[in-house]
């Protein structure tokens, strides 16, 4: 098993010229040079020339976000209060389901609704992510085809659009556990650190995804419904104390389980939730991203002919 | 100043094979194995087969051909927006190419027309200064300075047409390509972009692709023609006349000698 991972994991990272029959140079003027590198880059400079790109490619960044943000809004006439009022009537559902009283699952040291909330918000934040990014070549698929500019632009801004969305509502959130009567210690300043983890896991998983999406929409569906099942094989809307037995033998082999169980912990108890488990997940997440982004480079300009544009 | 050399491109005729085939390269290509490009699978055609042709400092690079000969494909693969296989580009490693493959893309109907120019500049890889640098221009240019900061969607498609122009032209491209996108707007401001294009490719460095199948305007602007039929370059040629004239011809090679000679002067009488 470990000899087929290593395998697979140099071939991914090897050099290799891609071009068999290349012609030659005889009849080209000297200060002419090829415009399109078709040996693959090594690892250290395609990430450089990546973040070169985002970086010269930052303002296209900063309007895209913008039109983002902004296109929803610009015909109402509250415009961006929008973003705060709807997180407010969601939480009033909840308080609402509060004081109805619902049925204390398990041993929670904070009250039910409170975890619950908590608990969603941080896996919405993961799934949000894994969604918008796994779409990111197909809804831009228009934009792709005609002009040519680098895609990592697009991933770039999915993840700002997606921050802003969430803290705007997640504050929010935040007062309401203060209602709730939770007492928040210095730790819940690490909080925002411990999203990195989950927001570059979906990252990861989205970016490959969306190449799928393109060439085998069976697979992306399925990873679809497949990442919305996960929620209930992780503790989110139950503890993770559960007395069913397989479910309990899942949860601990989910990383999720982990990720998210530490970011709601140091928030809430300002305790660290299972701190080796969880240091290995983190270095998983971070490896994993690494390679996803280089899969989703290498393999996007490939699958952009595919796309169907009108 | 750009050299194309043995180029080729094939796509799928069935969209289930097309996708499929998209799927095993990726997969074979992550674990670096390269399939033969060369060989034709089930379904698979030349949209491009051998394309040879050099462009040279200040010509105007007409490139007509029948719906369907390879004209936009291989403008994709010289911008750059299509992964090339086989063959290869040449070309200075600082040029800038903008490429104008749809006048709308990247324009949004509720933003204002001053908004949009940021977002189209910026898409043309352009910094917020290089735009407001440019923002004389682009008003002289499209002469729809009083009107920039209303909303697009009340734009009429002419005036979309001239904004989106000014802003490609204000990118000053050392190569520019225009597949197709001089079809709209009043023939006025047609004008003044042909104009304005002769005029730029005197410039030290520049040179236009310009892809039509208006075969007056070719005609009137392009300085050599390329005649595309089937994804192949059969015809190259300064004499813009002649090229214009073979092209007809094959488009009608199916008919015999007179039909043929009829057909091309009915063509003429409408289009030269």
């Amino acid at each position: 098993m470990n000899y087929i991972f290593l395998i697979c994991a140099r071939k991914i990272f090897q050099h290799k010229p891609l071009i068999l029959n290349s012609p030659e140079k005889a009849d080209i003027p000297s200060e002419l040079t090829i415009l399109h590198p078709q040996s693959r880059t090594g690892f250290v400079r395609q990430y450089r020339t990546m973040l070169n790109n985002l970086q010269s490619y930052s303002f296209f960044t900063k309007q895209l976000v913008r039109i983002s943000i902004l296109k929803d809004f610009k015909r109402s006439y509250i415009g961006l209060l929008w973003l705060f009022i709807l997180p407010i009537l969601s939480v009033i559902s909840w308080i609402m389901l509060n004081g109805a009283g619902i049925i204390d699952p398990g041993n929670t040291t904070i009250p039910y609704p409170a975890y619950v909330l908590l608990s969603t918000s941080i896996w919405g934040f993961f799934v949000g992510i894994y969604q918008s990014t796994s779409n990111v070549l197909r809804n831009r698929k228009n934009m792709i085809t005609m002009a040519c500019f680098p895609h990592e632009v697009l991933v770039l801004e999915k993840i700002w659009v997606h921050l802003i969305r969430f803290t705007i509502p997640f504050a929010i959130n935040v007062v309401v556990l203060l209602l709730f009567g939770i007492h928040f210690t210095w730790a819940a300043l690490l909080f925002p650190l411990t999203l990195l983890p989950l927001l570059i896991l979906g990252v990861g998983i989205g970016l490959i995804i969306s190449l799928f999406r393109i060439v085998a929409v069976d697979i992306a569906q399925l990873f679809d419904r497949g990442i919305g099942f996960l929620m209930f094989l992780t503790p989110i809307i139950y503890t993770d104390e559960v007395k069913i037995k397989w479910l309990s033998s899942i949860i601990a082999y989910n990383p999720l389980t982990y990720l998210i169980g530490f970011s709601r912990d140091v928030l809430t108890r300002g305790t660290f939730f299972e701190p080796t488990n969880y240091g290995i997940c983190v270095l998983f997440t971070f490896v994993f991203f690494l390679v996803a982004v280089r899969i989703f480079l290498n393999g996007e300009p490939r699958v952009i002919e595919r796309l169907i544009s009108n | 100043m750009l050299s194309v050399r043995s180029l080729h491109k094939k796509f799928s005729r069935d969209i289930k094979y097309n996708l499929f085939y998209g799927m095993k390269d990726l997969v074979a290509d992550a674990f670096g194995q390269a399939p033969n490009y060369m060989q034709l699978r089930k379904k698979e055609f030349w949209a491009l087969r051998n394309i040879n042709f050099d462009l040279s400092e200040g010509e105007i690079l007409g490139i007509v051909g029948a719906n369907g000969s390879g004209k936009t494909t291989l403008m994709r693969l010289v911008s750059r927006i299509y992964h090339l296989e086989v063959g290869q580009i040449y070309g200075k490693s600082d040029h800038k190419i903008t490429a104008v493959f749809a006048l709308g893309i990247g324009m949004r109907p509720l933003f204002t027309g001053r908004e949009n120019l940021y977002i189209k500049g910026s898409m043309y890889g352009m910094t917020k200064e290089e735009i407001d640098a440019k923002m004389t221009f682009i008003e002289e240019f499209s002469e729809l300075a009083d009107q920039l900061d209303r909303p697009l969607g009340n734009y009429s498609s002419g005036m979309r047409a001239r904004l989106a122009f000014a802003i490609a032209l204000a990118t000053e491209p050392d190569i520019f390509i225009i597949d197709e996108a001089l079809a709209v707007g009043d023939s006025v401001f047609k004008t003044k972009c042909f104009d304005y294009l002769k005029e730029y490719v005197k410039r030290p460095g520049k040179a236009v692709l310009f892809v039509s199948n208006h075969i007056r305007k070719v005609l009137k602007v392009a300085t050599r023609v390329l005649v595309m039929k089937k994804g192949q370059i059969i015809y190259d040629s300064t004499d813009v006349k002649a090229a214009l004239n073979h092209y007809i011809l094959h488009c009608l090679d199916h008919l015999d000698e007179d039909q043929q000679q009829f057909k091309l002067k009915r063509v003429q009488e409408y289009d030269m």
